[in-house]
């Protein structure tokens, strides 16, 4: 399973209590008694409840343990682009022009659990460059901007062909401005 | 049904709103047919594409921002008890953006100008004939002249007749003591029990919608920028002199463009609507906003974080110095804090209200909370660099994020606004029924269609990618059934509109 997959299972869970909170709170906020009102429903609270402090704290804890994860080499983009100490191990550069790619060799030969970087170069407009598995999932992507080096680090875990595909929009030309199985990653 | 000057004004805004969400939701239907591998034969990828760019302005400055504008025109003097600062100039404002819009949308149907509304440099001066680029660059400019018109009135009318008091600039810093809850400090430093100000306490709704003002009128600023600079690039074109598309850096570019763009989501679709939260659901359920102190902080700490999140749209942009990207990621994970407390305290007022009777307004309202828990969430998922990898310019960001977001958490909000201000401007309730069936079969499509398309995005489907093979076409069957379910409470809602106030009426505020 993709780390794509494990997002999209914990985001459908993530929804589905979330639909469950609100189904059932607009069923007891309908239907309880009515709590006795000391201040009339009118008091004005000037400083934090006890149950926002509370609230605030399940927040701040939240986004403090979710970028921990997300910056952490978990995931395998940090791990490339921060902890990793091994230099790529091959260099393959990629020019783009006219909604065309020009590849340095065809099909591009990778190995397998080592680093390989990217470079991509664009001429004229605002491109991207992602690589895909036979399935359609992406593996990565970045965008191409003219004018810079458009730089990425890799390591496929996975033996097999990859397709490359822009991921921006320049123009009607851009769904044509795909390359089927032009990376071959080799076995172990 | 005798309608003053000012229930015409808002309710003309409102309804050309409405007009233009059919239209977005038209151009929606015809795009997921093309993505089906359907109408192949006469709608082409100069076409879709053509769509693809119109289609976003249409949605939020036709729809969203009218629908806003015919609101706030309306609540704030209300609830300021104030008469608008200008009418003539909300109604000069009125048509000036309904032709920028059309015009706009007529730059991709006369003129198949597709440059799409991320607009990225050099695409619109290199890719599209002069006239297509001036003729969107002369409708857009429109369209942010008028909104620039709109903040103005804003600003007028809650700062302007003040002027005994002290002065607008004594009123505005007044506004923005009480606005960010600085009366606290001030009392605390000079020592006593409460700052009480020599104007009046603003109602939080009013702090809100002076706060997106805010956002939303450098948004304008930026993006009309945006659109002379196309307008100066494609006039120069068509006299024979052009300039070189190299002036311009893309890098730092695309930096103003987010940093402008941006602003509208933090403005218009997260303040504005909370703003009419914070409004509606005291009024509607009877009993003070829960935690009003902690939503005025709140308010002033997502003013700051949005002008740090632009960077969340450059994760993708390996020039892009890394620590800025990051910055990105942090900050936006603090509107997961700011959204977090606003929704609280709205949540928290309706508790302390039960048993509440679910009006349609406050369903709607309800239900656009849970629908921006959605779209929030799968917004916060992706803005982070490791996820970015794959989820970047995937459905899963438009699908998920952006039209779970506007579809179910602001239009249902902006609905809401409509079903509870009706009653008050014309004197007439919508009938509750026919309300209930539109909210929830708006709801449930939006919801259908954005998760179809978010799921299409995990398996690799990009966003602005035309597939001819049928590639995806399980999900995008699944995302029609969606939006035909919108479609269907889209126009149970005109119907209960017509039925309810006649379509004499209806011509009449035109008049």
């Amino acid at each position: 399973m993709y780390l794509q997959q494990l997002v999209e299972i914990f985001y459908i869970g993530l929804i589905t209590v979330y639909t469950i909170f609100i189904v059932s709170f607009i069923y007891i906020t309908s239907r309880s008694r009515p709590e006795i009102k000391t201040d009339g429903g009118k008091k004005v609270h000037m400083g934090m409840e006890r149950s926002e402090k509370i609230w605030l704290g399940v927040l701040f804890t939240v986004a403090v343990i979710g970028n921990i994860i997300f910056l952490s080499p978990l995931m395998p983009s940090m791990q490339y682009q921060v902890y990793l100490d091994e230099d790529p191990v091959k260099t393959v550069v990629i020019t783009m022009e006219n909604h065309t790619f020009i590849l340095p060799e065809n099909p591009i030969e990778l190995p397998l659990g080592k680093p390989v970087e990217f470079k991509v170069y664009s001429n004229d407009l605002t491109y991207g460059f992602g690589v895909f598995r036979k399935d359609g999932t992406m593996v990565f992507q970045m965008q191409v901007v003219p004018g810079y080096e458009n730089r990425i680090v890799w390591v496929f875990d996975e033996p097999g062909v990859y397709t490359i595909r822009s991921t921006e929009y320049s123009g009607p030309e851009h769904p044509y401005m795909v390359l089927y199985d032009v990376i071959v990653v080799g076995g172990e | 049904m005798g309608l003053g000057p000012r229930e015409k004004l808002a309710l003309k805004y409102v309804l050309a709103g409405v007009f233009w969400l059919g239209v977005a939701g038209i151009e929606g239907i015809l795009m997921r047919a093309r993505l089906m591998g359907y109408i192949a034969d006469f709608y082409t990828p100069e076409e879709y594409y053509a769509v693809m760019t119109v289609h976003p302005f249409v949605g939020i400055y036709g729809w969203a921002y009218m629908a806003v504008m015919g609101a706030f025109y309306y609540l704030v003097p209300v609830v300021l008890k104030k008469d608008l600062y200008s009418e003539r100039v909300a109604n000069i404002s009125f048509w000036v953006m309904f032709l920028g819009v059309l015009i706009t949308w007529l730059s991709g149907f006369l003129f198949k100008f597709s440059a799409l509304y991320t607009l990225y440099w050099p695409l619109p001066v290199l890719e599209y004939p002069p006239q297509s680029t001036l003729v969107f660059s002369v409708g857009t400019i429109m369209i942010f002249a008028s909104i620039l018109a709109f903040f103005f009135n804003m600003f007028a009318t809650i700062f302007l007749p003040s002027r005994g008091a002290g002065g607008a600039g004594y009123v505005a810093k007044e506004l923005l003591t009480l606005a960010f809850n600085l009366d606290k400090l001030k009392a605390k430093t000079k020592g006593i029990k409460e700052y009480l100000p020599r104007v009046y306490s603003y109602p939080v709704f009013v702090v809100g919608v002076f706060r997106g003002c805010v956002d939303t009128t450098l948004n304008a600023f930026v993006m009309a920028g945006v659109s002379l600079l196309l307008g100066i690039y494609s006039i120069t074109s068509l006299i024979g002199s052009q300039i070189p598309a190299t002036l311009i850096d893309p890098l730092i570019y695309k930096n103003v463009f987010w940093w402008g763009l941006d602003l509208i989501a933090d403005g218009n679709v997260l303040i504005f609507t909370a703003a009419v939260w914070y409004f509606l659901v005291p009024l509607l359920v009877g009993r003070e906003l829960f935690g009003e102190s902690v939503v005025r902080s709140v308010i002033l700490a997502d003013l700051v974080l949005s002008l740090f999140v632009w960077n969340h749209h450059m994760l993708a942009d390996t020039p892009q110095p890394f620590v800025l990207q990051i910055q990105g990621q942090l900050f936006t994970w603090g509107e997961l804090i700011t959204m977090g407390l606003t929704m609280f305290a709205v949540l928290m007022t309706i508790w302390y209200a039960r048993p509440v009777k679910y009006s349609p307004a406050l369903l709607a309202i309800v239900l656009s909370i849970l629908g921006y828990a959605m779209g929030g969430s799968a917004g916060i998922l992706q803005a982070n660099y490791a996820m970015n990898r794959f989820f970047h310019n995937t459905q899963w960001v438009i699908g998920i994020h952006g039209h779970i977001q506007l579809l179910a958490g602001l239009s249902l909000t902006i609905f809401a606004a409509i079903y509870a201000a009706a009653p008050l401007i014309t004197g007439k309730e919508l009938d509750r029924k026919l309300a209930y069936w539109s909210i929830i079969l708006f709801f449930v499509g939006a919801v259908i269609m954005g998760l179809a398309m978010g799921v299409a995005g995990v398996n690799g489907m990009l966003r602005r990618t035309l597939y001819f093979n049928g590639e995806y076409f399980e999900y995008m069957a699944v995302a029609m059934v969606g939006a035909l379910m919108m479609a269907a409470g889209y126009l149970t809602f005109l119907y209960n509109f017509i039925k309810t106030y006649g379509f004499k009426t209806i011509l009449s505020i035109f008049k």
